[in-house]
């Protein structure tokens, strides 16, 4: 079990803007195509971008329980391969070398996959709404996968908070894969180990953003450290509040946070514009009680800007160089 | 080359993974032996337990040997800089390499790339990777193949194209290859080879539709626009037709990023797309119904006075007199014996007096321009500056005057502006657009008064309106706001088409060795396939024959036609290319033209559609293997791809091929003892014997390195740039440009040679024309640029959208296994429920999406996104994947519409992707219903 002593030197804190995210997944490639494309890790997206509102991935992770209730770790469901979605395979060698000529099918049968219900959404047309929500390890200050570990195989890096899966000590019995309420721990069946993010902190103690900010073309995801009370994360949670955790009933309380977003305003049939088309309700739902307020002022620093006037918030958001993203120094 | 060099190489990225590096499953066999150590043992006691096992593999999983430059050479407008990682020779990842330089006060281009670009080289080690040369053994398409040897394919090649230059000339031979920009080196080579022999090459631009024709129309140019960072100087953005954050992937954060800044950004899309989640507003037209729109926008503009009056009385033919007898403008024919017929006038509120107008066609000047580059319909940047200055003439824009003619008789005239002014208040009142748009008027009246006022404001125009039939309207009708406005010339401003990948900046530097002999041929790809591959238009249908006009564009030589007096094409080169998988009337093409052509050669690193559908496969380098410059309209930077890693397998860079086969069909030729030829379109004595020689220019062109410095250092945009110092210190910025100069620290925004200089347009009129007077324009009552309505040319009811994908660019992509899966695993055919419900079908049935064209079978994603009446299906999936029938093409006819094959006007000119009929990629009916067959080929 996790025990006070564990408590990391420094912590690392991502924040993703989800008015930056376009929904394009170039995190889950450089994710993938960096760490998760050997045997065994096929189905795994340590890092994978879902559209909200929906069933996600896995198909309906929010309902497979897990987290902690009352201070105590719940034991989650056990995710099925067909809630991941079994990775298709394409054998366009038989077709185009080989001669054969059934065409090339995706195989198994598709019927559901880490980006499935892309772009499907809520509501009628033309009042449907959807966004995107880019996922990946919290590193939980609490985090219920290592609660859950009878070999006390996870473990948190003194150095900077990271979440990891020590793999000599892990001896496959997943119930961190139950225990993580978000079911960001996967399972490499052919390893018989856990696997998750590593936060690439192969990079981070080089001073490199992770791949998933460093790649990240939306340039909406921040990183830096919980301490660095001048860097960017923690002036968007601690000083300007507009960054939330995804949902903080879980109990493990997330390091990385969110920037709700914006959406146009619903219409009827006199095209007259009213509220925004996502409902306050379907946000809170996700990332808790904070989100009127957070919108609000990000809706009154935009506005500023829009008059003209300097934004402190709204620099922070566009962050004009690259390296605005992320705060490493001091490794 | 012998066959003891065709080695296979043995190691692919897969099985380098699984062999070594993988860290789970490495670790894991050092975990279990490890298991009885003592560092286990100390689990929970007090000293702190050391995890550096784990810790060290996944660090040794981040390592290289090796990185070099690379950008993704494909038909996308990126541009992207990444590095290449290599270890022990393999080509593991790439990622971006983040060292764009950036302008003052905007957010910087990095990191540019996106989902495709951060798994290009898993290409590279693909099991359809083409690895040596093929021979086909079966039909075309089955797959089927024999390896050969490269000197028997280079036989087979070059006795070929002697036997044709022979027996029906040289124009019988053809080879295909677009978008110089990306890849310029690799460019030059098939169309040098092309050029040298006498075969004919393509255009592209109009072909993937992506040319804005009103925009040559309407300015004289083929393109040009502001670079994205632009976007951020914008007050009011209007996302018109486009959907960046999906199809602009790398440009898209400047949008985000100038919202923050206060910009309002209103999307205008039928479906409700991941541009329009980011958007301030929505609003959904019919399709097709964009012109109307922008129409009423304008007659709101007018109705408010919210117009620019000294611009479009300077920069537009608005004030040029129109004779309401024959509703031609008034020329200079008309009013003195002998005059030009290229020279216009203004009526002069001063002197009350028509006064001839500068800088139209009829005036030449002082100084000839020494080129004429194919992308202006003629090249005025030798005028003086300020030669369409107004000084003391002040324009009517309204009124009707008379004027009396050089015959003696006196006819009425009128300025444009109160033609249109007119036109728009009786057709397109906000309440007569939206009953055509669908768009409610108070929406209308809301965009038009922002468009007017909050400056600067910009359109960003994309494929969604530029694919439509009647596009041209649609552009000049969109022209017509920026223009109304003063939009153009302007930081923030102007409309900015970012469709097609179509600007190879330093183009002077690239032409010489691509284009190497006087009158190269250039064919009209469109036209090309229409022609040979018998593509019914199904016009008649609403009683229109755009044949009448094709026969008289070809007899008056407006648009030329290769091979010659009626001879059908023999041997098809393709190259960098997916032709078939792209090809408009794509189920015409296969039974129409293919069997035309005796010999079909591809070159490719990977098994496409077209590759398979081909005779003989050549092997191609990849991205990484080859050396090439690359560059986009997206920003100004240019950059060099170095061929980190030598080419794989038996695989040679483009330069390398045409090269070769240079050699071979000038020692064929010899051999055979047919050297000499004249070349009666081109009007030259040709030589193959020469043709190794004349390829390498004697040696000067004999590498890539050589043949992108020639490049650099022949134009002005680049001149001083070399090769060594892009590898060295990253990409580096145009110091010219092509209709703009290049302002340090500010982003590129194109027209000031126009708009600042008050240079003439490059038009007949010498201004931004909206009125045209060609015959076949007025005959269409298409002078004005008024909403055309879409096309009822098919009897079924829903409209069929061949949009962009986000998981494929074009073809590419669409057959990697990592996208696929970030999808359904194949293509969709995306609907609405309702139009979906009332045909029974449910989210992830097979469904036949059809028409009198063609057929295409596949999945059905059921979304309110979409809106009812449609169908969205991405383009562009290869023939043999996923699909049961057809391809998103199968339905799509080819329509050549008049207005793009006119000539003998002024800038209505053909010059290859200038001007010339597009394929219409929508604009098409289909119905669809479940899927009930087993036809599974």
């Amino acid at each position: 079990m996790m025990t006070a002593a564990m408590k990391p030197k420094r912590q690392l804190v991502r924040v993703i803007d989800l008015n930056k995210c376009i929904g394009c997944q170039t995190c889950t490639v450089a994710c993938k195509n960096l760490w998760t494309k050997g045997k065994g890790e096929d189905y795994m997206y340590w890092m994978n971008v879902e559209t909200k509102p929906g069933a996600g991935y896995p198909k309906n992770w929010e309902s497979m329980g897990g987290g902690y209730k009352d201070g105590k770790v719940q034991d989650g469901k056990l995710p099925t391969q067909a809630e991941y979605g079994i990775p298709w395979e394409f054998d366009i060698k038989r077709r185009v070398m080989d001669g054969n000529p059934m065409r090339v099918f995706p195989s198994p049968l598709p019927t559901w996959g880490p980006n499935w219900d892309e772009d499907q959404g809520k509501g009628e047309y033309p009042n449907n709404y959807y966004f995107y929500l880019p996922r990946m390890c919290n590193n939980c200050e609490n985090p219920a996968c290592a609660a859950a570990c009878p070999t006390d195989a996870i473990y948190r890096r003194p150095e900077d908070g990271i979440v990891m899966v020590d793999l000599e000590k892990c001896d496959g019995s997943q119930q961190c894969v139950k225990a993580c309420p978000y079911k960001k721990v996967y399972f490499n069946f052919p390893a018989y180990k856990a696997s998750k993010c590593i936060s690439c902190y192969p990079r981070i103690e080089k001073g490199e953003a992770p791949a998933c900010v460093a790649q990240c073309v939306g340039r909406a995801m921040f990183v830096g450290w919980k301490d660095d009370a001048n860097g960017v994360v923690s002036k968007l949670v601690n000083q300007w509040k507009v960054a939330l955790p995804l949902h903080p009933e879980f109990g493990t309380e997330p390091n990385v946070f969110y920037i709700p977003p914006f959406s146009p305003p619903v219409e009827d049939a006199m095209g007259v514009a009213g509220k925004p088309r996502i409902p306050d309700g379907e946000l809170e739902k996700l990332f808790g009680p904070g989100v009127k307020a957070a919108l609000a002022t990000l809706k009154a620093e935009r506005e500023k800007r829009s008059k003209g006037q300097p934004s402190e918030l709204m620099n922070l958001l566009i962050a004009y160089k690259e390296k605005d993203l992320y705060a490493l120094k001091g490794m | 080359m012998s066959e003891k060099t065709i080695t296979e190489n043995p190691v692919t990225r897969r099985t380098f993974v699984q062999a070594g590096a993988a860290v789970t499953a490495a670790t894991t066999i050092a975990a279990r032996s490890l298991s009885a150590e003592p560092l286990l043992q100390a689990t929970g006691a007090a000293a702190p337990v050391d995890h550096s096992k784990t810790e060290e593999a996944y660090r040794k999983q981040w390592t290289w040997d090796k990185k070099g430059r690379m950008t993704h050479m494909l038909n996308c407008t990126g541009a992207c800089p990444h590095w290449v990682y290599v270890k022990d020779g393999v080509v593991m990842r790439e990622e971006q390499s983040r060292d764009l330089p950036g302008f003052t006060g905007i957010p910087e281009y990095n990191p540019r790339g996106c989902n495709k670009g951060a798994c290009g080289t898993d290409y590279m080690y693909a099991e359809h990777r083409i690895k040596y040369p093929l021979i086909r053994v079966g039909e075309r398409g089955e797959g089927r193949w024999r390896r050969a040897s490269w000197d028997e394919v280079l036989d087979l090649i070059g006795n070929k194209i002697l036997d044709t230059i022979q027996k029906d000339g040289p124009d019988a031979i053809s080879v295909y290859s677009p978008v110089p920009a990306v890849s310029p080196v690799s460019f030059a080579a098939g169309h040098r080879f092309a050029g040298l022999i006498g075969g004919h090459t393509y255009t592209f631009f109009d072909w993937y539709c992506d040319h804005p024709m009103g925009m040559t129309q309407t300015m004289g140019i083929q393109g040009d626009l502001a670079e994205t960072a632009d976007w951020y100087n914008a007050k009011t953005i209007l996302i018109w037709g486009a959907n960046p954050m999906t199809t602009r992937i790398p440009d898209a954060h400047t949008l985000t990023e100038a919202r923050y800044n206060g910009t309002s950004v209103a999307v205008i899309t039928p479906e409700y797309c991941s541009s329009a989640v980011h958007a301030d507003e929505w609003h959904h037209p019919k399709p097709g119904t964009d012109a109307a729109l922008a129409n009423a926008m304008a007659h709101v503009i007018i109705r408010d006075k919210l117009y620019d009056t000294g611009f479009m009385k300077e920069q537009t033919d608005l004030p040029f007199l129109v004779r309401t007898d024959t509703g031609r403008f008034l020329r200079q024919v008309d009013l003195q014996k002998d005059g030009s017929d290229e020279l216009f006038y203004c009526w002069d509120t001063k002197t009350k007096m028509p006064v001839q107008m500068r800088g139209s066609w009829g005036e030449k000047p002082k100084v000839k321009p020494p080129v004429e580059p194919g992308f202006f319909g003629r090249n005025t940047l030798t005028f003086e500056p300020g030669t369409i200055a107004l000084g003391d003439l002040d324009p009517a824009l309204e009124g009707t005057f008379t004027v009396k003619l050089a015959n003696g008789k006196s006819v009425t005239v009128r300025p444009v502006f109160s033609l249109l002014k007119e036109a728009l208040a009786k057709d397109f009142t906000p309440a007569k657009a939206s009953g055509i748009t669908g768009i409610p008027v108070a929406a209308i009246e809301t965009l038009a008064k922002r468009f007017g006022t909050a400056k600067p404001a910009m359109i960003i125009h994309g494929a969604g309106t530029n694919h439509w039939y009647h596009a041209d309207v649609i552009v000049r009708a969109m022209l017509l706001l920026c223009a109304l406005t003063g939009a153009i010339g302007k930081k923030g401003a102007g409309w900015n088409h970012y469709v097609g990948q179509w600007k190879p900046t330093p183009l002077l530097g690239l032409a010489p060795i691509a284009f190497p002999k006087p009158k190269h041929k250039f064919m009209n790809s469109a036209l090309w396939v229409y022609l040979h591959g018998e593509v019914y238009d199904s016009m008649e249908r609403i009683g229109f024959d755009a044949n009448k006009y094709v026969r008289e564009s070809i007899e008056k030589g407006w648009m030329p036609v290769f091979p010659k007096h009626g001879k059908s094409p023999k041997v098809f080169i393709c190259y960098r290319a997916n032709f078939l998988t792209q090809s408009k009337g794509q189920e015409y093409t296969l039974r129409n033209l293919w069997p035309k052509l005796d010999l079909i050669v591809t070159a490719d690193f990977r098994m496409s559609t077209q590759a398979l559908w081909s005779d003989v496969v050549l092997p191609a380098a990849f991205w990484a293997e080859k050396l090439d410059l690359n560059m986009t309209e997206e920003h100004t930077y240019i950059q060099v791809n170095e061929a980190t890693v030598p080419p794989s397998f038996e695989s040679k860079t483009d330069w390398q091929i045409f090269r070769e086969l240079s050699e071979r069909v000038a020692q064929l030729a010899v051999k055979r003892g047919f050297t000499k030829f004249h070349d009666n379109i081109s009007e030259i004595d040709r030589d193959l014997s020469l043709l190794a020689e004349e390829f390498t220019a004697k040696g000067r062109f004999a590498t890539e390195e050589a043949v992108a410095q020639a490049i650099l250092d022949g134009a002005p945009p680049t001149k001083g740039i070399t090769v060594q110092q892009l590898r060295e210190q990253g990409p580096q910025r145009f110091k010219a440009n092509w209709t703009s100069p290049m302002v340090p620290d500010e982003p590129y925004v194109p027209f000031r040679f126009y708009t600042d200089q008050k240079k003439p347009w490059p038009t007949m009129t010498g201004r931004m024309q909206f009125y045209i007077d060609h015959p076949w324009f007025m005959e269409l009552g298409q002078a004005l640029p008024l909403h055309q309505p879409p096309l009822e040319a098919d009897k079924y009811p829903l409209v069929y959208n061949t949009l962009h994908a986000r998981f494929g660019m074009h073809s590419m992509w669409k057959d990697s296994k990592l996208m696929l899966r970030l999808e359904r695993g194949g293509p969709l055919a995306w609907m609405n429920p309702k139009d979906a419900g009332t045909r029974g079908l449910v989210d992830n049935d097979w469904v036949d999406v059809f028409n009198d064209h063609g057929k295409v079978t596949c999945r059905v994603k059921i979304a309110e996104s979409v809106q009812p009446g449609q169908v969205n299906l991405p383009f562009g999936p290869e023939r043999y994947l996923d699909l049961r029938e057809g391809n998103s093409q199968s339905p799509l006819p080819i329509r050549i519409k008049p207005t793009h094959i006119a000539g003998g006007y002024g800038h209505l000119v053909f010059k290859p992707n200038y001007y010339g009929p597009s394929g219409h990629n929508r604009d098409v009916r289909v119905e669809v219903r479940r899927y009930m067959g087993a036809r599974s080929l």
